[in-house]
């Protein structure tokens, strides 16, 4: 298993009010396995991300990454286990803006310490994959929607992480250029990726071999 | 360390005009302190060759102008006293004073020396003191109604040149000129006219008064005891030494000192409060920046920055912020420098006064400002380091 939760709780607190955002989440992912996440708005889709991802911890319960347990990282040992195991993939795109395409891809190899020329070649090789070649140089701002969000499928193999983790890839791109990152995203699964898709749209959802359904913070179903 | 610098300046030029207001402080601050030192090493160094040209051998004695009481009074009769102080060589007694002068009916107040010809050579006299002739001759001993004149009387202080054989009024009296030294680039020493000490005092009807005494002390003797025996003469003679100045070279070049001190109090003051107006500015525009780029600080942090290199892409922006305003202030430093240098020039005389920001002087303000940038850095950038990666990225 790449993935295990054991009993997974996140609780948010704002001020007095808690929000319980998942509430005993229990579930295994296999190596190079393709999930798809469905559930209603709210009901801890993105929460459940942030875990696998090791971008935050679980307020009880386990999460475990490649065998280790995220509870007990501090700041940089999450960092590291980011950096080398997961890539993430946004609705939002999310790239720096004033970086161009290729300096987007290249900047978790900064990170890792990969020298500027290696990080440079290997961003460029990235880019050519998701066919982008010839917008290397090109501002997020100058790309189109269903280019960014491929810069962005580019930056999140910038490690060459274990884990593709995407979360609502498709929600702010039309369909046809939804369509194209799925694929891109499932032929990454196919050299062996583990990918992980949050989606609302249930023909998306229904390509995945294991999909699971949330509700209220809770797994309702889990489908193979 | 390049490459967070390469990163930064992509922030910096993103934000050219926030960036520049930002630094206003520090260009500002850094302008004064590269200013103030190239001046004022620029203004010891020229004070210090001024007084070398007059040797370190001498006293010099004047009364202390003091605003509010009588104006002391030296006489011929302290001259001779001082003349005969153990250890003292000889006295050049000196009379100054700004008078009318009239060439070819062109009336100038011109400062004017009466000066004892026969004493005044070995003081004033070619060679020494940095005078010398660049027509006709020094004054000699019964030479009355004769003048010699410096370079800017000669000219610049006429619409013609006044030569060797003119003729010119003082105070309606009429003198020949006999002699025209070169430029020295001593405005005081450039700008005067020298006479016979007797026949000036004459004419301004000051009876046996003089200005200044310098004594010339005896080779080997020692100086400092010499001052202190001149000083206990004039307590003698005047009943107090509270009203003279009795001063070697080297204490001129002291008191020079402690008057540069004083202005480099006032304008480090200055410089210190503008830079750290610059530095709380450069904290203020960096808290802004970590605060719009919370969800590029999510980025960072999802793509696997740790905390360390997020610390550093901040504080390499601040510090760039400060390079940059240390950069604009040494410029305008330069500027400056220069601008004073060419209207020393043009006002006191060339090479009167020369300024220079040294690649040392550059250097260290430049470190400076990256330090002042780094320092104003540290808060924002660990505000970026404690922003939770998930709340980032929901921004
Ligand atoms: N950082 C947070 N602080 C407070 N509440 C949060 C935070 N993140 C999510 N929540 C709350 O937790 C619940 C689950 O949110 P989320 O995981 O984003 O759901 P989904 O992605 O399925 O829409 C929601 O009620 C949401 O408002
Ligand atoms: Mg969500």
């Amino acid at each position: 298993m790449v993935i295990r939760l054991e009993e997974v709780v996140k609780v948010y607190r704002l001020g007095r009010v808690e929000v319980r955002a998942l509430s005993g989440i229990s579930l295994e992912i296999p190596r190079g396995e393709y999930v798809s996440i469905m559930g209603p708005s709210g009901s801890g889709k993105s929460t459940l991300m942030n875990l696998i991802g090791a971008l935050d911890r679980p307020t009880s319960g386990r999460v475990y990454i490649d065998g280790v347990d995220i509870s007990g990282l501090n700041d940089d040992q999450l960092a590291l286990l980011r950096r080398k195991k997961v890539g993430f993939v946004f609705q939002q795109f999310n790239l720096i803006g004033k970086l161009t395409a290729l300096e987007n891809v290249a900047l978790p190899m900064w990170f890792a310490g990969i020298p500027r020329a290696a990080r440079m070649r290997r961003a460029k090789e990235l880019l050519e994959l998701v066919g982008l070649g010839e917008r290397l140089h090109h501002k997020p701002a100058e790309l189109s929607g269903g280019e960014r969000q491929r810069v962005a499928i580019a930056r999140a193999l910038a490690n060459d992480p274990e884990i593709i983790l995407a979360d609502e890839p498709t929600g702010n791109l039309d369909t046809s250029s939804g369509m194209a990152v799925i694929e891109l995203l499932e032929e990454l699964n196919r050299l062996g990726k583990t990918l992980v898709v949050v989606t609302h749209d249930l023909d998306f959802g229904r390509r995945a071999r294991m999909r699971v359904k949330l509700r209220d913070g809770m797994v309702r179903e889990v489908e193979r | 360390m390049l490459e967070y610098l390469r990163f930064s300046l992509r922030n910096l030029s993103h934000h050219k005009l926030r960036s520049f207001l930002t630094l206003l402080g520090v260009i500002i601050g850094i302008m004064a302190v590269v200013s103030m030192i190239s001046i004022g090493s620029g203004m010891k160094a020229s004070l210090k060759e001024q007084l070398e040209q007059l040797g370190s051998d001498k006293v010099f004695i004047l009364p202390r102008i003091a605003y509010g009481t009588a104006a002391a009074t030296l006489t011929d009769g302290d001259a001779e006293a001082i003349g005969r102080v153990p250890g003292v060589a000889f006295v050049s007694p000196l009379y100054s004073v700004a008078g009318d002068v009239t060439y070819r009916n062109e009336r100038r107040i011109v400062k004017i020396y009466g000066v004892d010809p026969e004493k005044a050579e070995a003081t004033f006299g070619a060679g020494a003191s940095g005078y010398r002739l660049l027509k006709g001759r020094w004054l000699q001993r019964g030479d009355r109604y004769k003048a010699v004149i410096g370079y800017g009387v000669h000219s610049d202080v006429f619409s013609r040149d006044v030569n060797v054989g003119n003729t010119i009024l003082i105070h309606g009296v009429e003198f020949q000129v006999v002699g025209v030294f070169k430029k020295t680039g001593d405005r005081e020493k450039d700008y005067t006219i020298y006479a016979n000490l007797d026949v000036i005092r004459e004419i301004f009807g000051v009876g046996d008064r003089v200005t200044l005494i310098i004594a010339r002390a005896e080779r080997g003797a020692d100086i400092e005891e010499v001052r202190l025996r001149i000083e206990r003469l004039l307590e003698d003679r005047k009943g107090s030494d509270e009203n003279f100045f009795v001063m070697t070279q080297k204490e001129i070049l002291e008191r020079v000192g402690e008057a540069y001190r004083v202005v480099q109090v006032v304008f480090g003051g200055l410089a210190a409060v503008s830079l750290i107006v610059g530095a709380i500015g450069i904290a203020n525009t960096m808290v802004m920046n970590v605060t719009e780029r919370t969800r590029e600080i999510g980025v960072l942090k999802a793509t696997g920055a740790s905390n360390a290199q997020v610390m550093k892409i901040f504080i390499a922006d601040a510090a760039l912020l400060g390079v940059a305003g240390g950069l604009a202030g040494v410029l305008l430093g330069v500027l400056i420098s220069m601008g004073i240098n060419a209207a020393a020039a043009h006002y006191l005389g060339e090479g009167v006064l020369t300024t220079t920001v040294t690649p040392a002087l550059a250097a260290f303000a430049l470190a400076f400002s990256l330090i002042i940038g780094v320092v104003a850095g540290i808060y924002p950038a660990y505000r970026a380091v404690k922003l939770d990666p998930v709340e980032a990225l929901r921004a």
